[in-house]
């Protein structure tokens, strides 16, 4: 932004907008003058305000019916209003909308200080905030720049393993009689990486989908989304012996099919560590805390060495070899992905050999974006 | 039961074709198939243009059509299919790499009759190109051209 701020001055009186615009003349601003409501709506059209100065005495429309219909518009809804009264009035309800953005009051004759600093306090304001939609604009593009990025990657990425698999495939089921078994092995070889690789791409591409999906909020009952997501996983290992040990949880406002993601991913990672054992012992609590609540999915697996701990929400990390524990390693990162884009934060504790708990922590403020 | 019309097969990348016509291959697929590179070789041949300009009158029983291709790309060759009067009418089928959601909506917006995404697994792929090669170019039945 290198345009100074705009500042509004609505005052029915020419010598009053006259003794404003001295007190503001050596302010790095822009004041654009109006002489009644109307006039101010106008200008409101045309410019883009950092500030509006009202002056509530005017006849046909005075500042707090101005300051109300402003309140109104989306274009200046959040423009920050200083008052300007005679006598300091205190019927602020006359104010329609005054929860919705900043306000101060000034009572005339004022000193020309007070004013400054207070409109200075403003401009400041406005400035930190543009400059916070600046950034926000630059990170929102380079996220999507890596998006489609990674998304492109991975559609390009599909075709030439397409063709390696096509091509091993032919070549197995044409001439599999005529090739000598080192051949036969190296084939397998091959077509064994090129599946391990699809698998790659499409764990890639489902992280990457996580990632730009529109969050849909709602009010939601872990508990019955953990039970949907045990149901299917007891499903899936119908031979293993797991004690399940769930504590009540909380509603929490979240997306549905995200979260469920997380727990899906938490409990089946559980299960798989903890698959050498004669019997897993699965734990689902959660804390209460004052801003928060941080559940947790402990088990008596096979854990890992904390010094690695903080590449485990990684995308692709793995702190076992795929012939002990199969997987990508894209789990933990959808998992991290998932809870950061719903506020919370994500970590683990273990030890080798003596289980690990996962954390999630999910905001109790629903109106969190 | 139709006679045996032609399958075009768009697609620019020459293992594609082999692998798409292989899978046909396996699939006794008895229908002949015509090859073409990209989009305006599509239009190309409906319009008998070009090369085409001799070929055996007729449309094909369905269009395989990749998106991703040189000079033309598969949106455009569908929306040129749909506006055109004598060509409106004969099913598409995309058959491409992209499960992308924006290619998704642009085809079904444009009236595509069907989008299959190429499978990595060779045997699935085979089994994709079965099920549209039987029910597009033998099963299913076609309006008569030329309209009423």
């Amino acid at each position: 932004m290198n345009s100074k701020p705009k500042i509004l001055i609505v005052d029915d009186r020419p010598e009053n907008l006259f003794a404003l615009r001295t007190v503001l003349k050596d302010l790095d601003i822009e004041l654009v003058e109006a002489t009644s409501g109307n006039d101010a709506l106008k200008a409101t059209l045309r410019h883009d305000f950092a500030l509006a100065l009202l002056d509530i005495q005017m006849p046909e429309m005075d500042g707090y019916e101005l300051a109300g219909i402003l309140r109104e518009e989306e274009k200046t809804a959040h423009l920050p209003f200083i008052f300007i009264s005679a006598v300091y009035t205190d019927n602020l309800n006359v104010f329609k909308g005054y929860e919705k953005g900043a306000f101060s009051f000034i009572t005339k004759p004022f000193q020309p200080e007070i004013l400054i600093n207070k409109v200075n306090f403003f401009i400041s304001m406005y400035q930190h905030e543009q400059a916070l939609f600046v950034l926000n604009d630059e990170l929102e593009n380079k996220n999507k720049e890596l998006e489609s990025f990674s998304y492109s990657v991975s559609h390009d990425l599909r075709a030439p393993l397409r063709h390696i698999n096509g091509f091993v495939d032919l070549l197995l089921s044409r001439f599999y009689d005529t090739l000598p078994d080192k051949a036969r092995h190296y084939l397998d070889n091959i077509a064994d990486s090129s599946r391990q690789m699809g698998v790659l791409i499409d764990d890639l591409l489902q992280f990457s989908r996580t990632g730009r999906e529109e969050i849909r909020q709602t009010e939601l009952d872990m508990n019955s989304i953990v039970h949907e997501v045990l149901e299917t996983i007891k499903k899936d290992n119908p031979k293993r012996n797991i004690e399940w040990r769930i504590a009540t949880l909380p509603g929490v406002y979240g997306d549905k099919a995200l979260l469920s993601l997380v727990w899906i991913n938490l409990l089946s990672n559980a299960v798989k560590f903890t698959r050498t054992r004669e019997k897993s012992i699965i734990a689902i609590t959660v804390l209460d805390e004052k801003d928060e609540f941080v559940f947790a999915v402990a088990d008596n697996g096979v854990g890992f060495d904390m010094q690695y701990a903080q590449k485990l929400f990684g995308v692709f990390q793995r702190l076992h070899p795929t012939n002990e524990f199969e997987g990508t390693g894209i789990g933990l990162a959808n998992v991290h992905q998932i809870v950061l884009r719903h506020g919370g934060r994500t970590w683990a504790k273990a030890e080798p050999d003596k289980g690990a708990t996962f954390y999630f922590s999910l905001p109790k403020n629903k109106y969190h974006e | 039961m139709n006679e045996l019309r032609t399958i075009l097969l768009a697609e620019d990348n020459q293992k594609d074709v082999e692998l798409t016509l292989e899978a046909m291959a396996e699939n006794n697929l008895a229908n002949q198939v015509v090859v073409v590179k990209d989009g305006v070789e599509v239009l190309e041949y409906l319009r008998y243009e070009g090369k085409y300009k001799l070929r055996k009158a007729g449309n094909p029983a369905v269009i395989l059509l990749d998106i991703k291709m040189p000079r033309m790309d598969g949106i455009e060759v569908l929306r040129n299919i749909r506006s055109d009067a004598a060509l409106k009418r004969i099913p598409v089928v995309i058959l491409t790499s992209s499960r992308e959601e924006k290619d998704l909506i642009n085809t079904y917006e444009l009236g595509v009759n069907a989008y299959v995404v190429k499978p990595v697994d060779f045997q699935q792929f085979i089994e994709a190109v079965k099920q549209i090669g039987s029910f597009w170019a033998v099963i299913n039945e076609l309006p008569p051209e030329g309209g009423l």
